[in-house]
């Protein structure tokens, strides 16, 4: 099975999220980098295109990979690591983890799944390997029933088995993911896919049930209430494996102590100070996992520390216990030059591309002109630099929705306006086509956060960029970083364009398109509703799973030619810093992370 | 009775503050003032204080005519121009490239603001801020002052309450609360957004500076009022508003002066706080906005960060030193 697509109709929260959630609006928030191979913006799903193409990597699947994972050369057990960073953890309950650090912590080296992410050095990429089960799962003919059998041998951090019984708990409990529910963080794809979607969970509605799940000896089947091709993605999530039974007691004293199945568990964490300390789970057997490796005795996480300027500075300056310490976070644009020529600086992709939507609800977006008029104005380059968004290390410039390495993005990249996504924007154009519209002095009203210096310097350049096109911009100011956030999430609030970003949660068109572009869509931001495009993202997801790719590509080309409704900003990347001493680092594109499961310390 | 009694009531209390400079050979009284103004003028560290304050308060006036003689101009936005996309620092200046004078102190990281056109309007800022501010607090607490110090009973009462009821609310609090206020006031005016900020930050400043002064002058009628000289203007019947402005507050001057000289500063150093803070102004050019933005790079590009540290320091300290001296110099006690 190649890359595969699937429906999100009711448009649930499809995103995971950003391990820090200003991410998406405070650029200067998003220290993101490039690929590192030279801005090479070429891409292709076959996967042989070498390190910079992003976001592929999930596209490669392999039923077949070996247990135990084949042994890294010279890679040497022992020693602890240091995980340092800023931006805390939120909820690590495994159904309920559903941020980029949270779900890598979990998955890499605590709590097993259905299947997992593992990284390929030959393809320099990850790839989708079975876990907990024997394959990537067995489905009929139109992805309805999915069939997975469960490894024996499967234990417990206390010796006892995982039974299965413990698996469907496990697989019911996110059920429970909803606002009202026990888990009101957690992504939603069980309840849109699975049968029974309606049940409120375990935990909220303990009599009732999905009546989804079966078991027949080591086999789980799962009844769909639509086609999920992409199921074998949503069973690398923590959510999709096993819960032991204390788990149905206090959920959130059982976040702050998972039971492990995988190669470390917690000795201690504590989420007030986002500390957590990860030793050795003796009966994790790496006989049964294809995936794990598990290097260090010990991992000490401290990603709630202050100042990230500091941070980098302790990693860069690599005195004693910063040489066997690491940062998932991307580094500050004031460290860029010393941790370049550290060669201690991790980089490549991570899933998202950054939009200005422009809302076509408003009458003064009706006219495509006049929306191709404003890409024609926007000044990308001097608001990138006064914002602190460093291109090439930062970011990528965008001019189509889906980001480098998407199975089906088209190569060489499309470009509707013309300019490559950069450059400070042609006014007199912009103004020719305003005036062939006859829309001078359209209103662009956006917001920005006005006790942020370097937001109100990115905001003087838009209105001047604006201004002298022909526009009329209108900034409203908002006192802080939250309220920004909140209102450009508020569909009524009283602005028609907005800077947002979208992450996939796996590596397929339908984890873009569905969410960010139908009329249903949960992150259709520039709020785009035409049946024609609803009805083409309906269809492709109706279609053999290794056909999809190429028609998402042209579903994206054809949103950017005839609707244009996004301004595409740029892709992002990762920048991490790690100490002389850690090996193995490498950048999981996936969910824009570090392969933690490949990682050693040099003795 | 012919004499007016201004004059009578004048030399009587000039005679009895200062006994000192009523001689033999100088029957002639001088007022506090010039008194001070004498001391002052000896005063070297008061004067090259003085020279300073001129020179920021002349750039400050003329920073248009200061910008366009260095050829330089505010926010001209030019960034992607001047920037160095991989660097993000300029393309010419420091810190990667030598003086030039076409940007003195360089240009900022990013925007490619030139910094000596951001320092100059800076320094406008400030001294305008903290001016203003500091006239509209010294008038308030003046005010209140006289009023609370002459009134006897509930009007005393009343605004000693307020006095303490402004003195034991926190000023940064206040400054934290009323910013997202103002913002969300005039969110959709970014033009207008400016002046209420600026507006409301010379009145949160001043809200919150007044009060040291309405105690002092308050006391200082306490014990004035029931002096002869005040007595016999009640008796003879001059109205009160005359007692409190002609008869009083020239007595008052000195604490007057003082607190100016002292609460200017004070103002500098809190507008380039809360600036650095972010509730301050983010509209025009601030001191205070500059250092937050430099602080970051001072490993790269030292310079960034000195120019307005060394202007609000220079500032801060002419202004302190020059306080003090004025304090002495209205101080009778003091001898030199």
């Amino acid at each position: 099975m190649g890359a595969v697509g699937s429906t999100d109709q009711k448009g649930v929260g499809l995103h995971m999220r950003l391990r820090s959630l200003l991410a998406a609006t405070s650029v200067a928030a998003i220290a993101v980098v490039a690929a590192c191979g030279g801005g090479s913006d070429s891409s292709s799903s076959s996967g042989d295109q070498g390190f910079s193409e992003g976001g592929s990597g999930g596209g490669i699947m392999n039923a077949n990979a070996p247990a135990p994972a084949p042994p890294i050369d010279g890679a040497q057990k022992g020693g602890t690591i240091d995980v340092w960073g800023t931006s805390g953890l939120q909820s690590m309950h495994p159904t309920e983890a559903y941020f980029t650090n949270t779900t890598s912590i979990l998955s890499n080296m605590v709590t097993r799944s259905l299947t997992q992410y593992m990284w390929n050095d030959q393809k320099q990429a990850m790839e989708l390997v079975p876990d907990l089960a024997t394959d990537l799962g067995q489905h009929n003919a139109d992805f309805t029933e999915w069939t997975f059998t469960i490894r024996d041998g499967i234990k417990w951090q206390d010796g006892s088995d995982v039974t299965m019984d413990d698996m469907v708990r496990g697989i019911k409990a996110s059920f429970d993911n909803f606002a009202e529910g026990a888990f009101p963080n957690g992504a939603q794809y069980s309840k849109t896919y699975f049968k029974g979607g309606t049940w409120k969970g375990p935990f909220t509605d303990p009599s009732g049930d999905c009546n989804c799940i079966s078991v027949d000896g080591r086999d789980i089947t799962i009844q769909m209430s639509r086609p999920f091709p992409d199921m074998p993605f949503w069973g690398s999530f923590p959510a999709m494996g096993p819960l032991p039974q204390q788990a149905m007691g206090d959920t959130a004293a059982y976040g702050t102590n998972p039971w492990s199945t995988g190669p470390y568990k917690f000795q201690s964490f504590d989420p007030g100070t986002s500390r957590l300390v990860l030793v050795r789970n003796e009966f994790w057997d790496p006989n049964t996992d294809p995936g794990r490796h598990a290097y260090p005795d010990e991992w000490d996480f401290d990603v709630d520390r202050g100042d990230p300027t500091v941070l980098d500075r302790t990693l860069l300056e690599d005195q004693g216990d910063a040489q066997t310490a690491m940062s998932y976070d991307n580094i500050q644009q004031s460290s860029r030059q010393q941790a370049e020529s550290s060669g201690r600086l991790v980089t490549g992709p991570s899933p998202c591309t950054i939009f200005w939507y422009m809302d076509t609800r408003k009458p003064e977006w009706e006219n495509i002109e006049v929306r191709k008029a404003l890409g024609t104005a926007w000044n990308f380059d001097d608001y990138r630099l006064a914002t602190g968004l460093a291109m090439g290390l930062s970011a990528v410039p965008a001019t189509m929705i889906l980001p480098p390495g998407m199975p089906g993005r088209i190569d060489p990249p499309f470009d509707v306006i013309g300019n490559g996504g950069t450059g400070t924007g042609d006014p007199a154009k912009a103004k020719q086509m305003l005036q062939d519209a006859g829309a001078l002095n359209t209103p662009v009203t956006f917001l920005f956060d006005a006790s942020d210096p370097t937001a109100v310097d990115g905001k003087n350049i838009i209105v001047k960029a604006l201004s002298e096109a022909g526009f009329d911009p209108q900034p409203r100011a908002v006192p802080n970083a939250d309220k920004e956030d909140e209102l450009t999430q508020d569909p009524d609030a009283p602005i028609n364009l907005r800077h947002l970003g979208w992450c996939s949660d796996w590596p397929s068109g339908s984890s873009w398109f569905s969410p960010v572009f139908s009329s249903e869509g949960s992150s259709n931001y520039s709020y785009l509703s035409v049946p024609k495009i609803d009805q083409k993202i309906t269809d492709i997801e109706s279609m053999a799973a290794d056909q999809q790719p190429p028609h998402w590509g042209d579903l994206d080309k054809e949103i950017m030619t005839d609707y244009y409704p996004v301004i595409p900003d740029y892709y992002t990347a990762d920048a991490m810093l790690r100490g002389s001493k850690i090996e193995g680092y490498h950048n999981d594109e996936v969910r824009g992370m570090p392969t933690f499961a490949t990682i050693w310390v040099k003795q | 009775m012919s004499l007016p009694p201004l004059e009578a009531e004048e030399a009587l209390h000039h005679a009895d503050e200062l006994p000192e400079t009523v001689s033999e050979d100088a029957i002639h009284g001088r007022s506090p003032m010039q008194i001070a103004f004498e001391r002052l003028r000896h005063d070297k560290v008061a004067i090259l204080s003085a020279a300073v304050i001129l020179f920021f308060v002349l750039v400050a006036i003329f920073a248009p005519l200061i910008c366009k003689a260095f050829g330089v101009e505010l926010r001209a936005y030019p960034g992607s121009e001047i920037i160095d996309i991989n660097t993000t620092f300029g393309k010419v200046g420091p810190p990667d490239h030598g003086f030039t004078w076409d940007h003195p102190l360089g240009v900022e990281r990013g925007t490619g603001n030139d910094l000596l056109a951001e320092w100059v309007y800076g320094c406008r800022t400030s001294l305008m801020v903290a001016s203003i501010a500091t006239i509209l607090s010294t008038v308030i607490g003046i005010l209140i002052g006289l009023v609370a110090g002459f009134s006897h009973g509930w009007l005393d009462r009343v605004l000693t309450f307020f006095v303490d009821l402004f003195l034991s609310f926190p000023f940064i609090l206040g400054a934290l609360t009323l910013a997202p206020i103002i913002y969300s006031h005039w969110a959709g005016d970014a033009s207008k957004l400016g002046v209420a900020q600026f507006w409301a930050l010379i009145g949160v400043l001043t809200i919150f500076t007044w009060m040291p002064l309405a105690r002092l002058i308050r006391g200082e009628v306490f014990s004035l009022r029931e002096r002869e000289f005040i007595q016999a203007a009640r008796v003879i019947g001059v109205p009160t508003r005359r007692i409190l402005f002609k008869e009083l507050l020239p007595n008052l001057i000195a604490p007057i002066v003082i607190f100016f000289s002292l609460s200017l500063p004070a103002l500098v150093t809190a507008e380039a706080g809360l600036a650095f803070l972010g509730i301050g102004l983010t509209e025009r050019p601030s001191w205070g906005q500059t250092i937050n933005k430099a602080v970051p790079y001072f490993d790269q590009f030292p310079l960034w960060l000195w120019a307005p540290v060394l202007g609000v320091m220079a500032l801060v300290l002419a202004l302190n030193l020059l306080g003090d001296a004025i304090r002495d110099a209205f101080d009778p006690k003091t001898r030199r």
